[in-house]
């Protein structure tokens, strides 16, 4: 088996990208699909929506540094799905400038053994554009965008998708691009204008169900909780396991 | 400029090179590039000429070194050899300002450098300075290690805008 590696990126912050691997991963995993989700910013956010809190917890950080291996450093959190933190070295390999050393294929190395028993591993990237970001392109196959639908952010994915060109130019090979619409606020027209927009561009590429804005999602982090645990069966879980069921039907806008 | 039918709320659509990126065809250059070059160029020149960089205008081109882009009356593209000194700079230097001639943005893979020098920081330099007062755009991609190195020990990388560039991986 070999398992589908998932970066999901946007270095724009605030667009859902950690909120949209918890709740993604969690419904994924509740479907019986084997997850892995690497929190691959040294802020540590998705570890600590997941409830994993210590600070000195090793983690992907040890695996690029090639001190420990991916199936050891693998943290089980829920039924089906693992988590690898950060670790408190992931910010010292951002700062790494050592002559002659391969920088941007730390993750793609660290991920080439005992990934095979996953289904799918996601990579929650940090809202940059710098060394972090570059690894997670050269280790994925496939990206996931969330957006927001502002303006903004529509200028920001504009800047993103001239990054992930130059890759796709440099490294030879295609992405398989997904965007995904997070913070959703659907009586906003600005809302439907952005999403019109996107479909130009992003034809079938945008997940059919739109995750829509609400008070759950911004709480369930702070209890260390999904939005299926926080508040099982109300708008948002439902959101996200239609999202899980698009991701893996391919189904799109 | 791309801009949204009447009753969007959305003016300018920032996603709109994406379109025009797929649908301009990579047109070779036809032009002899060793013609007479607009005001452009010319600006770039005496910018080199103010720098105190000395080239040979007549230098010999190499249009295959030149890669345009599928965006190409846009975006140039150019990759840097390894060794980049007093030897290659003219070359190097009519390369891009061919490029600044017919090109919006010019992006410089500069991953393969093993080995520059301060003419060729130099030229870098002033075509990033040359382009901003051209309201053009020039990008230095993937600067190796080496080239991290000189620009740092140089103390340009901030101006070449490499100083938060993600370097080291080839």
């Amino acid at each position: 088996m070999t398992s589908r590696i998932v970066a999901v990126l946007n270095q724009k912050g605030g667009v859902g990208k950690t909120t949209t691997t918890v709740n993604l991963a969690h419904a994924l995993a509740r479907m019986g699909k084997k997850i892995t989700v690497i929190d691959f910013d040294p802020q540590s956010h998705l570890a600590v929506a997941l409830g994993v809190v210590s600070k000195q917890q090793t983690g992907i950080d040890e695996i690029m540094l090639g001190h420990a291996t991916f199936t050891q450093q693998q943290i089980p959190v829920r039924e089906n799905l693992n988590l690898i933190v950060a670790g408190p070295r992931l910010q010292e390999i951002e700062q790494l400038r050592e002559s002659g050393s391969h920088r941007g294929d730390l993750l793609r190395k660290a991920l080439a053994p005992g990934t095979d028993d996953r289904d799918l591993i996601f990579i929650d990237c940090p809202p940059s554009s710098g060394i972090l970001v570059a690894n997670a392109l050269f280790a994925a196959e496939e990206l996931l965008v969330p957006m927001t639908s502002d303006y903004l952010a529509l200028q920001g994915l504009s800047h993103l998708m001239g990054t992930i060109k130059k890759f796709e130019a440099v490294l030879n090979k295609k992405y398989r691009l997904q965007i995904v619409m997070s913070r959703y606020i659907p009586t906003r027209r600005l809302s439907k204008d952005v999403v019109s927009t996107l479909k130009k561009y992003f034809p079938q590429q945008i997940l059919a169900t739109p995750v829509r804005e609400t008070a759950a999602l911004a709480e369930c982090p702070s209890f260390g909780k999904t939005v299926f645990e926080y508040r099982p069966g109300w708008r948002s879980a439902k959101d996200f396991e239609a999202l899980a069921g698009d991701f893996l039907a391919g189904r799109m806008m | 400029m791309a801009e949204q039918e009447e009753n969007s709320m959305i003016g300018y659509d920032p996603l709109a090179w994406m379109h025009e990126a797929e649908e301009e065809e990579s047109p070779t250059r036809s032009a002899p590039l060793s013609a007479a070059l607009p005001d452009d160029s010319a600006i770039f020149d005496d910018d080199m000429a103010d720098a105190g960089v000395e080239t040979e205008p007549g230098a010999a081109l190499n249009a295959a070194d030149l890669q345009p882009s599928a965006d190409a009356e846009t975006t140039g593209r150019i990759i840097l050899e390894p060794l980049q000194n007093i030897q290659t700079v003219s070359q190097l230097h009519q390369q891009l300002r061919c490029m600044l001639d017919s090109c919006n943005k010019i992006d410089i893979d500069a991953s393969a450098v093993s080995q520059i020098d301060t003419a060729t920081l130099q030229l870098l330099l002033v075509l990033k300075l040359t382009a901003v007062k051209l309201r053009k755009e020039v990008n230095i991609d993937f600067p190796s290690e080496k080239f991290m190195e000189a620009a740092d020990l140089l103390g340009v990388s901030e101006m070449l805008s490499v100083d938060q560039a993600v370097s080291g991986f080839f």
